[in-house]
């Protein structure tokens, strides 16, 4: 018998902590089951009790507003992409500098020149501070390039 | 005290190597002051970029050879970054790879219609994540470096803008490569969810002893992960599309330096992080290693374009190179040997098909095509190119006293070094494999030295002089290191090259 063929008998026959590891995704299937019970009886509890008259007029998209004009399928700008693309510069961004600002508020002290306290500075402390910067400083580089690319105007 | 020096005697921040981070550093910078150049050069200026991207390159290599020197094994970040002889042997082998793709481009890109600017700062981009990955010990790390490597690679690939060709090489290579992540991704999530650290050394230690069953989904999930990475048999169907369609100094840069990427990250996850479980790994890896040699070598057979046939070449290549993990479980001794073997022939592979994609590049300036009909008569026109090009094919093909050889030497030893019959049946697969494998790499010189030019144009090939340094230096390196083997043996066969999880 092949080795792998016999670890993973003697796996399945004896490896219980892994069932129970994989119990907890029981509660996942539970949920899920729940959830589509319920919505599944209240549409259905709904389209047994209500009374269904189709008319043409209750296929419009706004059965008492004005009437749709054009294609319902709208192409947005390609130009919105490339803003959504900008937008991810800033988003990676905040994603790294948020947990780095929750640490500022650890331990050192910042003492200014008279020897009293002016606040605390985190433990990665100035070097911290330029490092974040430099950050910035790479992540800015990919916003310079956008503006010298012209992608920044609206055209 | 004043308020700088307080505030600079108040900081704990955790000890960082700068020397260590040197390579990386230098890469980085170099990367922003290409775009720049790019943003605020103009046209004018844009032939700087290759410059400075290959100056930058071989400064970047400084750090490196002085930490090699140095020898001391350096570890950061509670050991998720370390930089030993093996990190530093790839990390030189990704530098020197990406100086010969900047040599092997400038021409090709300068005089084509691409983006220049961009060109050379994803290519950039992708060298400092080959890097980082030679370095990473831990799955988020290799992870990140993984994807550092892959983004730019794919719209490198798709480079030669309005030519279907490319852009279905870029989608080809992106969908299989995103898929391929998210296959390598589940494993690694399952190995810290049965685990509880992403820490190969820690992965190891929890690994150890019989393995239950979701282990083995979460191993066997990560192997076939990288499988897609280092093109293995059944994961190797992207190759030959992408490096057709991919311009083809990127397709020589896919083929050599994203490959050694893939291969550094499945030896370092392999056995830093489950050498205690052979039983699982090497018989997969038998497995993978036999069809991707066997199914790349006959099919290479009945290629009829140089690019395509390199494709399968390369796709070969790789079961040659993945064969000495099927024996790295057995003892610490031979996890070392199958570790030296793999990086000997990859720093090998890397000169020996640079140049092969180098001569592509230099006959296609010509003919304009890569069938293989169109090389016949070369040697009346390019005698020299013709005398490389034998070099570069006959070194593929492992004919002794060319680099190739000791390479495939190397991987035999290594798999003969534990004497099971599962290490002897592999070395006699490379064996019959090799033979295969010269029936097309002789008719590559066959074609090149006795049939005559398709169209009996025999006007002189005019090579630039980037592309014709990139083929003195990768043709002199794969004669060097087979005439006298020391040469790289003294750098991947050093004591404690990679610090293992046994």
């Amino acid at each position: 018998m092949p080795p792998t063929l016999t670890v993973l008998i003697a796996a399945a026959t004896a490896g219980q902590d892994y069932s129970d590891f994989l119990r907890q995704y029981l509660t996942v299937v539970i949920m899920a089951g729940l959830a589509m019970a319920l919505v599944g009886t209240l549409l259905g509890v709904g389209a047994l009790l209500r009374p269904s008259r189709r008319q043409g007029d209750k296929h419009v998209t706004y059965e008492s507003g004005v009437d749709p004009v054009g294609e319902h399928w709208s192409q947005s700008h390609v130009r919105y992409y490339v803003f959504a693309l900008l937008f991810v510069i800033f988003d990676v961004e905040a994603v790294f500098i948020f947990p780095w600002a929750t640490r500022l508020d650890a331990d050192t002290e910042l003492i200014g020149s008279g020897g009293e306290v002016l606040g605390v500075l985190g433990p990665y402390g100035t070097i911290g501070l330029i490092k974040m910067f430099l950050f910035i400083a790479v992540l800015a580089l990919g916003l310079v390039y956008a503006w010298r690319k012209g992608v920044l105007r609206w055209m | 005290m004043t308020f700088a020096a307080s505030m600079l005697a108040s900081v704990d921040h955790p000890p960082i190597d700068w020397h260590a981070l040197a390579p990386e550093l230098i890469v980085l910078g170099v990367l922003a002051i290409i775009i720049l150049v790019d943003a605020f050069g103009g046209e004018d200026r844009k032939w700087a970029i290759s410059s400075i991207t290959s100056i930058g390159l071989l400064v970047a290599i400084v750090p490196v050879v002085t930490m090699a020197v140095d020898g001391a094994v350096r570890s950061m970040f509670d050991a998720a970054y370390v930089v030993d002889n093996y990190a530093l042997l790839f990390k030189a082998l990704f530098l020197v790879a990406g100086y010969i793709v900047v040599l092997l481009s400038t021409n090709y890109i300068a005089e084509g219609d691409y983006w220049e600017g961009e060109y050379y700062q994803l290519l950039l981009a992708s060298i400092l994540g080959m890097m980082i990955m030679a370095s990473a010990r831990d799955l988020i790390g290799i992870f990140v470096a993984l994807e550092t490597i892959s983004i730019p690679a794919y719209m490198l690939a798709a480079w030669r803008k309005r030519e279907s060709r490319s852009d279905e090489a870029g989608l080809k290579y992106y969908l299989m490569g995103v898929f391929a992540s998210g296959v390598l991704l589940y494993g690694m999530s399952l190995l810290y969810g049965l685990t509880g650290s992403t820490r190969l050394v820690d992965i190891a230690a929890a690994v150890s002893g019989e393995a239950p069953a979701l282990v083995i989904v979460a191993i066997v999930f990560t192997i076939v992960g990288f499988g897609f990475k280092v093109s293995a048999v059944p994961f190797h169907t992207w190759a030959p599309d992408v490096y057709e369609g991919a311009p083809t100094p990127v397709t020589a840069f896919v083929a050599v330096a994203s490959k050694a990427a893939g291969f550094v990250a499945l030896i370092t996850v392999v056995l830093v992080a489950f050498p205690t479980q052979p039983e699982i790994f090497e018989p997969l890896i038998w497995a993978l290693a036999a069809a991707t040699m066997t199914v790349g070598n006959v099919i290479a057979l009945r290629q009829t374009n140089m690019v395509r046939l390199l494709a399968y070449s390369g796709v070969a290549q790789a079961g040659y190179m993945l064969a000495p993990l099927a024996i790295a479980g057995h003892s610490a001794t031979s996890a070392e040997l199958a570790t030296s073997a793999i990086a000997t022939y990859l720093v090998i592979y890397m000169a020996m098909n640079l140049g092969a994609f180098g001569i592509v590049i230099a006959m296609a300036r010509k003919t304009g095509s890569a069938e293989l009909s169109s090389y016949g008569g070369m040697l009346n026109y390019a005698p020299a190119l013709t005398v490389a090009m034998t070099i570069f094919v006959f070194s593929l093909a492992g004919i002794p006293f060319l680099a190739g050889w000791y390479g495939k030497l190397a991987v035999v030893l290594a798999l003969v070094q534990p004497g099971t019959w599962f290490g002897y049946s592999m070395a006699i697969i490379v064996g019959v494999n090799s033979v295969i494998a010269l029936g097309y790499y002789a008719k590559i010189a066959r074609i090149m030295w006795i049939d005559p030019a398709p169209d009996g144009d025999t006007t002189r090939v005019r090579v630039p002089v980037s592309v014709a340094s990139a083929l003195v230096i990768t043709a002199v390196l794969t004669v060097a290191i087979g005439v006298y083997p020391p040469l790289v043996d003294q750098f991947t066969g050093a004591e404690s090259f990679l610090t293992l999880g046994f």
